[in-house]
């Protein structure tokens, strides 16, 4: 039992490395892109400290966002939850409505999309029954 | 009479009187003297060898002090009679008898414990009467040393003296007002017991503040009995004074209860009231431990009261029993045993179960008005522990208001949150929903018809800035540094942004949860989001960590006083 306790702690730990490994290679990327657009230096020791910060802050939102979900008495996290987080600094807020909405109509249109599919292809046989059909067949054919 | 007593070095009330009356008395009892001093002087020999076997206890200077007594008995004896009373005579028997105790010095009067037995040995007229000045004065020793010795004595003696302000007065017994009244003056005059222990009681229960006057005012029916029982007593007054002393309190406690068993568990808790605050500065860490067996000892109100007076002298321990019971007996007095038990008992359990009802009790308060609140009000009653409750309640509520009445009242019930949070004395008024509204409204109306006006933008008006300036002003107190006239413009800016960044928070939070209304859990999330509340530290936590059992038992005196509260002194 201990040795599990043990070894699933050293299993929780190396992924937490490996996820901030990743974090800080990402970190690392912006910063690059960053320093070559506004022709600034970012030594490492900034890179690691804005990794550490991020990091920190993504388990902050975490903790929050599960207790604005909960607080709304929802199970899972929502788009709702999300905006609540990021209510704070407005410019974030708007990209972030923004993003919503566009996924949202990117959403919505796919399922138009889709219905028009169906519709259409529940039509076609229904009203040009044989002809249509008969149409087609030789079209694809 | 000026030979056999050393005048003091202040020139108290009681010196002056005593000049006025030795000079006035000289004409009136010289024609009784002559006639009674021999009857009179059987009498003497008997209370004053009691009274000079009674010295033997004593320290030297209430030696002195019965030296001087037995010479003013005996003077006392030859001039007054129990039917030939009048008002002058009555006084200067207080003057004589009651020993030489000066307002300024309680505590010296706190050691004698057999003055009681001393007053009592004289004469029941010159006790009676002496105890109407001496109330004032020897109120506290013999309050301490009789409920030492034994209630029923002291009740009696109370209800004795009430009765005997009342003859003196002139004004018929069964003025219940008056009483109170010259009681209350008493108890307000002294520095020591009834101030406290009214008060709470009064304070708590505003709504039945009516009580104790019709409760005494039943008790002076009992005064009549008592005096004729004790005008036969007087009758043997040496020897037979000091057995039946023993035995006619308990009597008089039992034909007291016959008639009317409440005046005494009305009293028992003034009794103990008066015992328990000179230590209560002491007594309040073990206010939870005691409630247990406050819990265990509710019924048993009276076996308890005998023998919880002499408990008290020992330990510190003892004396929170007493606080505790005293509490307890005022609940049980006012609110019914039966009523208390449930909520002590809610009370004795841990505190996050009592604020966790608090809390559920709060979520049903906005639906169910009354119920929640006479519950909450005795939990609150009888729950030193209600934190959380006070912590969330007032701020759900002032919440209701501030949404339910506009969203641009946010700064000012911000403002009241704050307030909570920050000044303890200042807390909301108590959750019921009823008194809130009508409480929480009254200092918002001055701020409501200006809100109401303007509505799209927040802009400063004075509302605002007398509240932020209070802010401020605690800003520079606690700062201990003089500061510019900018500086505190600064700070009550950032101030009134940080209200309004709060409030938007607490808005938000609620239409999240699909809610009109802010509650305790958006507070709490609030909180959370501040970093006071995590999972190392939860709300219960912190509440019990900043509202101490001092503050708290400020705060629900205050809270459910409805502004009618009185300052101890």
């Amino acid at each position: 039992m201990e040795e599990d306790k043990a070894a699933e702690e050293q299993q929780r730990f190396s992924y937490r490395q490996r996820l901030k490994a990743a974090v800080h290679y990402n970190v690392g990327c912006l910063c690059e892109e960053v320093a070559s657009d506004k022709e600034i230096q970012f030594s490492k020791q900034t890179i690691a400290a804005i990794s550490e910060l991020t990091f920190r802050q993504c388990e902050n939102f975490a903790k929050d966002l599960e207790m604005f979900a909960r607080h709304a008495k929802r199970s899972t996290i929502n788009t709702e939850d999300v905006k609540l987080l990021a209510r704070r600094s407005n410019s974030l807020l708007k990209y972030i409505t923004e993003k919503n909405e566009e996924l949202t109509q990117f959403n919505s249109e796919q399922r138009a999309k889709k219905k028009k599919k169906l519709e259409e292809e529940n039509k076609k046989p229904v009203e040009p029954a044989e002809a249509g059909a008969a149409g087609r067949d030789s079209s694809t054919v | 009479m000026a030979d056999t007593y050393s005048p003091d070095s202040e020139p108290t009330t009681r010196t002056l009187l005593r000049r006025v009356l030795d000079t006035a008395d000289t004409r009136t009892p010289q024609r009784r003297r002559s006639t009674r001093i021999g009857a009179q002087k059987s009498l003497l020999e008997i209370p004053s060898s009691r009274r000079l076997s009674i010295s033997t206890k004593m320290n030297v200077r209430q030696r002195s002090q019965r030296a001087r007594s037995i010479g003013r008995l005996a003077h006392v004896q030859t001039s007054g009679h129990l039917e030939e009373q009048t008002p002058r005579t009555l006084l200067k028997n207080i003057l004589l008898t009651a020993p030489e105790s000066s307002i300024v010095m309680p505590e010296s009067v706190v050691k004698p414990v057999p003055t009681p037995q001393v007053v009592q040995s004289s004469k029941q007229e010159s006790s009676r009467g002496s105890l109407e000045l001496q109330l004032p004065e020897l109120e506290p020793p013999t309050t301490l040393a009789l409920g030492l010795l034994a209630p029923g004595r002291r009740k009696r003696r109370l209800r004795l003296s009430v009765f005997q302000q009342g003859i003196d007065q002139g004004l018929p017994l069964s003025q219940g007002k008056t009483l109170d009244n010259t009681c209350g003056q008493h108890l307000f005059s002294l520095n020591l017991t009834f101030a406290t222990p009214l008060q709470p009681q009064s304070v708590q229960r505003p709504g039945l503040a009516r009580r104790p006057p019709t409760r005494r005012a039943v008790d002076v029916g009992a005064f009549l009995q008592d005096l004729q029982d004790t005008s036969l007593a007087l009758a043997s007054p040496g020897n037979s004074l000091r057995t039946p002393a023993a035995t006619l309190p308990t009597d008089t406690v039992l034909e007291d209860t016959q008639p009317f068993s409440q005046p005494l568990v009305g009293h028992s808790p003034s009794v103990y009231h008066s015992l328990p605050y000179l230590f209560h500065t002491e007594a309040k860490d073990a206010e939870k431990a005691v409630s247990h067996r406050t819990q265990s000892n509710g019924p048993r109100l009276q076996n308890h009261s005998p023998g919880k007076p002499a408990q008290l002298l020992p330990t510190k321990a003892k004396k929170v029993d007493a606080l505790a019971m005293s509490f307890t007996n005022t609940s049980s007095a006012i609110s019914g045993e039966d009523e208390v038990e449930p909520s002590q008992d809610v009370v004795s359990e841990e505190a996050e179960e009592m604020m966790e009802e608090s809390l559920n009790m709060g979520e049903v308060k906005d639906t169910t008005g009354t119920q929640g609140s006479v519950r909450t009000e005795k939990s609150e009653r009888h729950a030193e522990m209600t934190e959380a409750f006070e912590a969330k309640e007032p701020e759900g509520s002032s919440g209701d208001k501030d949404i339910s009445a506009s969203p641009e009242l946010a700064s000012s019930t911000t403002e009241f949150l704050q307030t909570r949070q920050l000044q303890f004395p200042k807390s909301a008024p108590p959750p019921s929903t009823a008194i809130l509204s009508s409480e929480d409204l009254e200092p918002l109306p001055t701020r409501l018809p200006p809100r109401a006006r303007t509505l799209g933008p927040r802009p400063r008006q004075d509302p605002y800035k007398t509240g932020l300036s209070h802010y401020a002003k605690l800003f520079s107190f606690y700062a201990r540094m003089p500061m510019e006239k900018k500086a505190l413009e600064m700070v009550e800016k950032c101030l009134d942004k940080y209200f309004q960044h709060l409030c938007d928070d607490l808005e938000v939070f609620a239409s999240h949860a699909g809610r009109k209304t802010v509650r305790p859990e958006d507070l709490e999330l609030l909180m959370h989001r501040q970093g006071l509340v995590n999972d190392q530290v939860s709300l219960h936590v912190l509440v019990e960590r900043h509202l101490p059992l001092e503050y708290r038992q400020l705060l629900i005196p205050c809270a459910f006083s409805g502004n009618s509260v009185f300052p101890a002194q």
